[in-house]
């Protein structure tokens, strides 16, 4: 049998409390997709599941001086809904789409999401092209990191044993295109075997700013911030375009499992990229 | 073992119970009768267990069953009756929607909040919104008959 | 096809489609009984061991556990047979099983142990207080490794536990002769039922001493099985079937019933046992996956001459049924062609995998893969349309297949060919990364079980005194509405409404056996002994209304609980008859025996005999879109169409085809339940794809009916048929899209990308 007590703190400062005291033995429970898998398959056997579903410096989408602020508690369903992104930033509501199914992302939640850190979680390439910062807060105060140093490995992040992930945030792109390209297996409820997400803003021919993020081809989510630095400023072209594969795969790192082999996840992330950029760049797929 | 008391209203009706911290909705409900919830594969998969709390479609084999404490709790014994069917079990039956009819109950649920929320869906999105329920009898399309002419008929 | 029928053909919804809708119905692990405990069964960890030490004292005093059972508690661990409901002895392929692992184990899951406690969790924890040690064997995981002579043995001396063979004219000449040939070797994956119900049920000991067993199974029989491992006579143990939620072949072979029967027998407590979805997938069989060498050779006008192929089916650790699957497979092998001059040679082979048993298809899926994609690369070498070339090679009433086996039914092969072509509307425009194919694949499939079982059904009707009805039949219910079909029957016989008709079924102490459901047996058997028994009862109805009315009893017809004159001219009321006939001691009942064709029993390995009493006939049709970048296959488009003899049930019969369409195409595009070593790797639901609704395109179904079928009105099966021509269909439509053959599936996008980039790098 199980040895788990529940708590549900009815405000921040109770929920820091309970992190401060039981550390690794806080059990964040959000939507529940995945810590409710791991205790029945007995990887976790005990701990304090702490509810924070009800909190409400947790939830919220709202826009602020330019940029967007979500909170961790927000589900991906109402995330995909809000009015405010679907004005603002239509890019992640319709990318959130191909996010399991929507039993999954009315549970879900982006915090959860994230804090869980798989290399396949499908909101962090879209966060990481939005360059978003992770809002953490703990008893000792609060601090920003930027998605793209958080993540460490699978369900390894930069949070203490004491923080807590508050919400995202990222400014509104003036300019510019997103894409989101997903390989998975099937269609429905597919976990992705590789996905590409782009931001790019094109500069009277040319490259004015690319942003690259992938899963699925390394320990974690990736910026593929080489590959970003050549492409910047070059020209919009196919034969360009066609150039990035080279040196995406040498930023790589993949591995052989039961839904694909490290080389064709390689070899498909680098079609795929380009696919995107295409997309972004108004050209034929 | 921490044991706590939870109250939730599950189709229209108080049930109360005393559960561990672990213990998911789905248990809960079985527990106390509500058999039409069914369990699949336990861990979110196939959709088998859809309820709907709070006017949302979710797993609840993955919902514990402390979060649904207070909140309202719709599963497929609570649509409609021998005398009068809810539109959705009669379209279902009307269509043979079903063949084991294990997959069903869930299923209905999950087209009973798609209707709710979106009355008239094309089958595209009707497809979409049962993606998360899997059947393997049926092939999904008299399923999507079903909540298509249900939705035509402008009934939720 | 001229009378007009109230039920037969027409699209009308059942009773138990209510009680689903409504939640009603108390499936296997819905079933509670007082003071009941909960079993869990301890399984190998080891592909291939010894065990060296079994210590489950600690799991024994754990509180909450009432008690744990190994080898050493079952009183005939050895008995288990795998022939499943036989009505007669068969020898010659009888395997045998045990319930529980003595010292060695064989595969990933075997059962090793047996707890029962007070709830699942406590059951668990004492699996996790069971202490095992092995010593690793040598295992064998391919079956071409697994025939080698120096191969790990499995059991006994030969791992090669089956070899069947069509010997027909002579190959080697027609080779020569040939026009063109092609060769190819074909893989087929281990496919997994993934029925959405897990295998479970309640054992418990009734006030007469007898062991009841309620669980989720297509085979009652099992209650003899479990009878001589508990060494009781057969009628002190009885299995209830109940309402089945999915089976498809994985409810066939015994699942839970000894546990439960030996647990509930040694507890004297009720016990209920339900698996894991895990355990569904390492401790339940799979689909044989095989490796087939075709070579196939035609004349230059596309006339089919020989046909060589090799089929090697791997068995798994133990033989269940693959005998007869393999045996299913060689008599499909040729495909529903006039094929000259044939020869095949079948095995099917131990290893340490997973047990492979029966699935829908029965070997049938696995050489249809092969045959079609044959006719499609023949078609290619002769320039010829592919149902063109099919056209001028089709059996036909009459015909003689490969084991000598004369086509009694009409075979509507070309129109449904045609159909499912039809159906496919106008061809969608590909792109210059988008290359969009459409391939047709036939197929035939066997309904009813091997003729040589001597197979037969029994059905008890009788009218209540109120002219309400009440059909009794073994038979279980899959969820293809076999129940429904007899309600059905009944009701159209006796002039009775649907709800005047009561369905009791599924007990093997109470209901007259009607044997399994499975090889698409159901309608075809238990559909005629219904109708048999009914027509009977309403003989007995005539003949003394005849007395009554002063007329003859063929003028006479039943309607809505009135006995009808035909001319109209009078009319009695049926309770009025019925009265009547109670008074005279004449009750309105039968117990029907309907039995199917008989035949000698098979002795060589040579089959050239009729093995089947019919056969569905069966086309279906897909358009793909294939990702050049990414090797993703979309289906566009599907239809499939299949001469049924007769819909009973229109909209049955389409949801059985669009049913089996489904799990066909996942066999075709996504599933494959791999193991590495022995070792599964898909463990469940969320890495063992199976198609969800945005898989499948829209499904079209059409149904044909020749009525030349061997069931009630005409009918032929098509639970199984409905599935056997998906996959191939799909395969040549990627091969009409990419230009390259596939021989491997299921075809992932993996696979295809690699092909793909290995024919660019050949340009």
């Amino acid at each position: 049998m199980g040895n788990f007590s529940y708590v549900a703190p009815l405000d921040l400062e109770g929920l820091l409390a309970v992190k401060a005291r039981e550390k690794e033995k806080a059990l964040l429970l959000a939507g529940g997709s995945n810590l409710v898998v791991y205790i029945k398959d007995r990887l976790i056997r005990e701990g304090t599941i702490v509810d924070v579903s009800n909190l409400k410096e947790l939830a919220g989408i709202r826009l602020e001086a330019g940029r967007i602020f979500i909170g961790s508690g927000e589900t991906l369903t109402r995330i995909l809904e809000s009015p405010l992104i679907h004005e603002h930033i239509p890019f992640l509501s319709e990318s959130l789409r191909q996010f399991a199914n929507p039993l999954i992302r009315n549970m879900s939640t982006i915090g959860g999401n994230i804090a869980d850190a798989s290399p396949i979680a499908d909101s962090a390439p879209l966060l990481l092209v939005l360059d978003a910062e992770v809002a953490i807060a703990g008893q000792g105060g609060r601090r920003t990191v930027p998605l793209k140093e958080f993540f460490i490995s699978p369900r390894k992040t930069r949070l203490a044993a004491d923080e807590v992930i508050t919400g995202f945030s990222f400014a509104v792109p003036e300019k510019g295109a997103g894409k989101f390209l997903k390989l998975g297996l099937r269609r429905g409820t597919a976990c992705a075997v590789t996905s590409v997400a782009v931001w790019l803003i094109a500069d009277a021919g040319k490259v004015g700013e690319i942003r690259i993020a992938l899963g699925g081809v390394a320990p974690r989510p990736i910026r593929a911030v080489k590959t970003e630095d050549l492409f910047r400023g070059q020209e919009l072209t196919a034969k360009r375009i066609a150039e990035l594969a080279p040196a995406l795969k040498e930023e790589l790192s993949p591995i052989d499992d039961v839904r694909g082999s490290a080389a064709y996840r390689r070899a498909v992330s680098a079609r795929l990229l380009a696919r995107a950029v295409r997309l972004c760049a108004g050209m034929e797929e | 073992m921490a044991t706590y008391d939870i109250v939730l209203t599950v189709n229209g009706r108080e049930v109360a119970g005393k559960v561990a911290a672990e213990t998911t909705l789905l248990d809960f409900l079985r527990d106390r009768n509500f058999i039409d919830v069914k369990r699949g594969c336990d861990h979110g998969d196939c959709g088998a267990c859809t309820v709907i709390l709070d006017g949302q479609a979710v797993l609840s084999c993955l919902t514990l069953a402390l979060q649904a404490r207070g909140r309202e709790v719709i599963t497929a014994a609570g649509l409609g009756s021998w005398e009068h069917l809810h539109p959705l079990q009669e379209a279902f039956v009307e269509h043979e929607a079903l063949q084991c009819g294990f997959c069903t109950p869930g299923m209905l649920m999950t087209a009973k909040a798609l209707l709710d929320k979106n009355p008239h869906p094309s089958r595209e999105e009707i497809r979409e919104a049962i993606s998360g329920n899997l059947c393997r009898c049926t092939g999904y399309q008299k399923i999507v008959d079903a909540i298509e002419a249900v939705a035509h008929k402008g009934d939720k | 096809m001229k009378e007009e029928y109230t039920y037969i053909g027409k699209r009308v919804a059942g009773l138990d489609e209510k009680d689903k809708v409504l939640g009603k119905v108390i499936f296997a692990e819905d079933y509670v009984m007082p003071g009941m405990l909960h079993a869990k069964v301890f399984r190998s960890k080891r592909a291939s061991a010894q065990i060296k030490k079994l210590d489950v004292s600690r799991a024994k005093a754990l509180p909450g556990v009432t008690c744990v059972l190994t080898a050493h508690d079952v009183p005939h661990n050895d008995s288990v047979k795998n022939v499943v409901g036989q009505t007669t002895e068969v020898g010659l392929l009888e395997a045998r099983h045990h319930v529980l692992a003595v010292d060695r184990v064989r595969h990933y899951g075997e059962p090793i142990a047996l707890v029962a406690a007070d709830s699942p969790e406590i059951a668990q924890d004492a699996c996790e207080l069971i202490e095992i040690v092995y010593e690793d064997l040598p295992g064998v995981f391919d079956p071409l490794e697994a025939m080698k002579p120096d191969a790990p043995r499995i059991h006994g001396d030969n791992n090669v536990i089956a070899n069947w063979q069509l010997r027909k004219g002579d190959v080697e000449a027609a080779f020569e002769q040939a026009a063109v040939v092609v060769e190819n070797t074909y893989r087929t994956p281990r496919q997994e039922h993934a029925h959405i119900e897990p295998e479970s049920g309640v054992a418990w000991i009734d006030d007469m001493g007898v062991v009841n067993i309620r669980s989720a199974t297509q085979v009652i029989e099992h209650y003899r099985d479990v009878a001589s491992v508990l060494g009781l006579p057969d009628s002190r143990v009885r299995v209830l079937g109940t309402l089945i939620g999915g089976g498809f072949g994985g409810k066939e072979d015994i699942t839970v019933e000894v546990f439960l029967g030996l647990l509930a027998w040694k507890t004297g407590r009720p016990v209920k046992l339900t698996f894991t979805r895990e355990e569904m997938g390492y401790g339940r069989q799979k689909r044989h996956p095989y490796v087939l060498r075709y070579k196939t050779a035609a004349d230059k006008e596309g006339k089919l001459l020989a046909l060589e192929a090799e089929l090697v089916s791997d068995a798994g650790a133990y033989v269940y049924l693959s005998p007869w699957v393999l045996l299913y497979s060689t008599v499909h092998a040729p495909g529903p062609y006039e094929i000259p001059n044939v020869k095949v040679d079948a095995y099917s082979v131990l290893t340490n995998n997973i047990m492979t048993s029966a699935f829908r298809g029965f070997g049938g899926m696995q050489v249809a893969v092969a045959y079609e994609s044959q006719m499609d690369e023949l078609a290619k070498s002769l320039n010829m349309d592919p149902l063109e070339l099919r056209k001028k090679n089709f059996l036909k009433r009459g015909s003689e297949t490969a084991n000598f086996q004369p086509i009694t039914s009409e075979v509507l092969l070309s129109e449904a060919g045609e159909k499912a072509l039809a159906a496919l509307g106008e061809r969608t425009k590909g792109s210059k990364s988008r290359k969009v194919g459409r391939g047709l694949a036939c197929s035939w499939q066997s309904y009813g079980r091997m003729t040589y079982l001597h197979d037969t059904a029994n059905a008890w009707v009788n009218l209540e005194l109120d002219g309400s009805a009440v059909v009794r039949s073994g038979i279980p219910d899959l969820g293809g509405g076999q129940r429904e079909s007899l309600r059905a029957i009944t009701a159209e016989v006796l002039g009775l409404k649907l709800d005047e008709v009561h369905v009791i079924s599924t007990d093997s102490q109470v209901t007259p056996p009607a044997g399994t459901v499975t090889a698409t047996r159901a309608l075809f058997m238990s559909g005629n002994a219904a109708k048999l028994a009914a027509e009977n009862v309403r003989k007995i109805i005539l003949d003394e209304a005849s007395e009554l009315m002063k007329k003859p009893p063929q003028d006479l017809r039943l309607h809505d609980k009135q006995v009808l004159a035909r001319d109209g001219s009078k009319k009695m009321s049926l309770v009025e008859v019925i009265k009547v006939c109670a008074a005279e001691g004449k009750i309105p009942q039968s117990l029907a025996t309907f039995k199917a064709p008989f035949t000698d029993p098979i002795t060589t390995h040579i089959i050239r005999d009729p093995v089947f009493a019919d056969f569905t006939f069966s086309a279906q049709a897909a358009e793909v879109e294939v990702d050049t970048e990414t090797g993703v296959v979309t289906l566009l488009k599907h239809a499939a169409a299949h001469d049924v003899g007769r819909a009973i049930n229109r909209n049955r019969v389409e949801g059985q085809i669009e049913g089996g369409a489904a799990q066909g195409i996942g066999y075709g595009l996504m599933e494959d339940y791999l193991e590495e070593q022995g070792v599964p790797v898909t463990w469940n639901l969320h890495e063992y794809l199976i198609p969800t609704s945005q898989d499948l395109p829209e499904l079209s179904s059409i149904v044909l009916e020749s009525g030349s079928g061997k069931g009630p009105y005409g009918a032929k099966g098509v639970g199984e048929p409905a599935i056997t021509a998906a996959a191939p269909a799909v395969a040549n439509a990627i091969r009409d899209a990419l230009g390259i053959r596939m021989c491997h599936i299921p075809v992932t996008a993996e696979r295809i990308f690699w092909a793909l980039r290995e024919e660019e790098g050949k340009g």
